[in-house]
């Protein structure tokens, strides 16, 4: 405690400096705090299916291929099943290609009992059930392009060749998906079933007991085994896992980013600080004279270099935290990024790492001045 | 008088790159507790090498160092630091004082190494400053401060753990003609009414003449003392 204010001055000696440091890191550490959060945020997508009791059925060949609709009646017939509901990713647009979104088909009855995670008053899913066009969408989404219950939308097709025209019944929260839109199985198998041949791209299956999901996955996959139409039955958690591992090894990317931008800051931290203690070397000497040991000196130096170091990284995470507090970052990477923010396992992580940059980046310029024989130092001095 | 410095036979060679430069050829001096010792010379004599031993900031290559009846030459390195941290006050040419600290801020520097609380360090420190006449500038930093000013701060750290010895080299090299004497006239203060033991390199005769006793140095021999003192004086 004694030496805090030798450590102090010593840190803001060259203000211009100083600050020109604390910015550059506190600039890697946002963009690493980004990065960071963002493989966060994958993971919590990933995750999002977890602890619910469904099964996602799909084709065994690939999950662009679709499933017979017969499969349906097949696979409610094995006991522990609550229901079973057709799921038909649409992905279609609405009015320009840029407002790109997740649209599906789904069957409008069982939306309370097998997506029972979507919460929605009850008058908006009556109203929904009711109307052949009626639509569901997330608040997200409805807040994104202004929508209102009553509002007519059309979108445009690109998979198929059908711009569903719907009215907006229902704005609906979930805990990780306000992004989605949502309408009846029915309208869409109507207008494409010519094309389709009346196929359905997923089932979702509610199962009433967690413990009975290995044993129920596996009899629907026995089931049309050796059928012309083999399915591969995911639990929901694996599905948005295998849906993720669709957009590439991004978590590897940003790792490798995340590790270079923090090498990079090392590189130049180092070279500041190398800076900072080669000024001062007859003062080192000079302290060692009166009497101040080479473990002091580390000591002294280091904590000013990692005291450096953690208020880059502080700026930088505590910046990050901000800036995604106020940004709507769901609204800019359009639905992409959902519920966006740089949360504490994440802020933790970066001022861990900002310290280690400290310790990296000032240990050879500290242990040099530590290690600085008093006679060679006050060579210049005396 | 009791001997504080003992120095015996001692060699010093430092190594450059593949040479050996002697510096020191077996000096052997005695400092009685009390002096005020000035050692002279041409540059390249050893004098500040024979200062920064006595000091315990080197060892010699050869030969006893004892101060206060303990051989420093054998002490280990963190010994060593802990001993001048008490025994040692120091006064450089160039001052060098900590350019971020405020006079107050340098002058405890060497306070920060011993048992003493706050309160206690803020005593000696402007004990300290009132001694070398600049209670009235603690909270000024080194550039607010003129040359003069600056060694008077650097003598205060110097003297503010009580050592047993102080060391000064070339204190008024860097001073203009009053601010010299003045400096001198602190140092001569310090020897004669606080009985500070103070060994001084200076290639100025007129600085010599403030000590008690010369020493003159030449190619890393000694040589005595008396003689040179009455020259001096009565150059002056």
């Amino acid at each position: 405690m004694k030496f805090v204010k030798l450590i102090r001055r010593n840190l803001f000696r060259n203000k211009l400096r100083t600050i020109l440091t604390l910015i550059l890191m506190a600039a890697i550490f946002f963009f690493v705090s980004t990065l960071l959060s963002i493989l966060e945020n994958f993971e919590t997508a990933a995750n999002s299916g977890e602890g619910q009791n469904r099964l996602g059925v799909q084709s065994a060949i690939s999950l662009a291929n679709p499933l017979p609709l017969s499969h349906e009646a097949k696979i409610a017939t094995i006991p522990g099943i609550v229901d079973i509901a057709k799921l038909q990713w649409v992905g279609a647009y609405y009015k320009e290609p840029k407002n790109f979104f997740a649209n599906f088909a789904v069957d409008h009855e069982k939306m309370q009992t097998v997506w029972d995670d979507y919460s929605l008053p009850k008058d908006q899913l009556e109203a929904f059930k009711a109307d052949r066009r009626g639509t569901i969408v997330g608040e997200e989404l409805a807040k994104r392009y202004g929508w209102k219950i009553g509002d007519r939308i059309v979108l445009i097709g690109q998979i198929f060749p059908f711009n569903p025209e719907l009215t907006v019944r229902g704005i609906a929260h979930h805990k990780f998906d306000n992004s989605s839109l949502f309408f009846h199985f029915d309208y869409f198998h109507e207008a494409t079933k010519e094309m389709t041949g009346g196929m359905a791209g997923t089932y979702w299956v509610r199962v009433k007991d967690p413990k009975d999901m290995s044993r129920i996955s596996q009899q629907i996959d026995d089931m049309f085994r050796n059928s012309e139409y083999p399915t591969e039955t995911f639990t929901e958690k694996e599905f948005q896992q295998q849906f993720m591992a669709m957009i590439g090894n991004i978590k590897l990317l940003f790792t490798v980013v995340s590790v270079c931008a923090i090498f990079m800051v090392i590189l130049l931290a180092a070279i500041t600080m190398s800076m900072a203690a080669r000024e001062r070397v007859t003062e080192v000497a000079v302290l060692k004279a009166i009497g101040y040991t080479g473990g002091m000196i580390l000591a002294i130096m280091l904590i000013e270099f990692v005291t450096l170091g953690f208020i880059g990284g502080l700026l930088g995470t505590l910046g990050a935290k901000l800036v995604y507090r106020f940004v709507n970052m769901t609204e800019v990477t359009q639905g992409f990024l959902v519920n966006f923010g740089v949360d504490a396992k994440t802020a933790l992580t970066c001022l861990i790492a900002a310290i280690i940059v400290g310790f990296l980046a000032g240990g050879l310029p500290a242990l040099r001045s530590a290690r600085l024989s008093v006679v060679d130092g006050l060579r210049k001095v005396w | 008088m009791n001997q504080l410095v003992e120095i015996r036979d001692v060699h010093k060679v430092y190594k450059r790159d593949s040479f050996d430069v002697p510096v020191l050829n077996g000096v052997s001096v005695s400092v009685p507790k009390g002096d005020f010792l000035a050692l002279m010379g041409p540059s390249g004599s050893g004098k500040t090498t024979l200062l920064n031993l006595i000091a315990g900031i080197d060892r010699p290559t050869r030969g006893q160092v004892f101060v206060d009846g303990k051989e420093i030459s054998a002490f280990s390195e963190t010994k060593l630091a802990g001993w001048r941290a008490t025994h040692v006050g120091f006064i450089f040419q160039m001052y060098n004082l900590i350019p971020v600290l405020n006079a107050f801020d340098n002058v405890e520097l060497p306070l920060l190494l011993t048992k003493l609380n706050k309160r206690q360090r803020k005593e000696h420190v402007e004990t300290a400053l009132s001694v070398v006449g600049l209670s009235d500038r603690m909270n000024h930093y080194p550039r607010q401060l003129s040359g003069g000013q600056e060694q008077r701060v650097s003598i205060a750290r110097a003297v503010v753990t009580d050592p047993t010895i102080i060391v000064a080299d070339e204190p008024t090299g860097d001073l203009d003609a009053k601010s010299a004497h003045e400096i001198l006239d602190l140092l001569q203060q310090l020897n004669r009414q606080h009985q500070k033991t103070i060994i001084m390199v200076t290639h100025d005769p007129k600085a010599a003449e403030r000590a008690r006793h010369v020493l003159h140095l030449d190619k890393g021999v000694l040589v005595e003392s008396q003689e040179v003192l009455h020259e001096i004086r009565q150059a002056h």
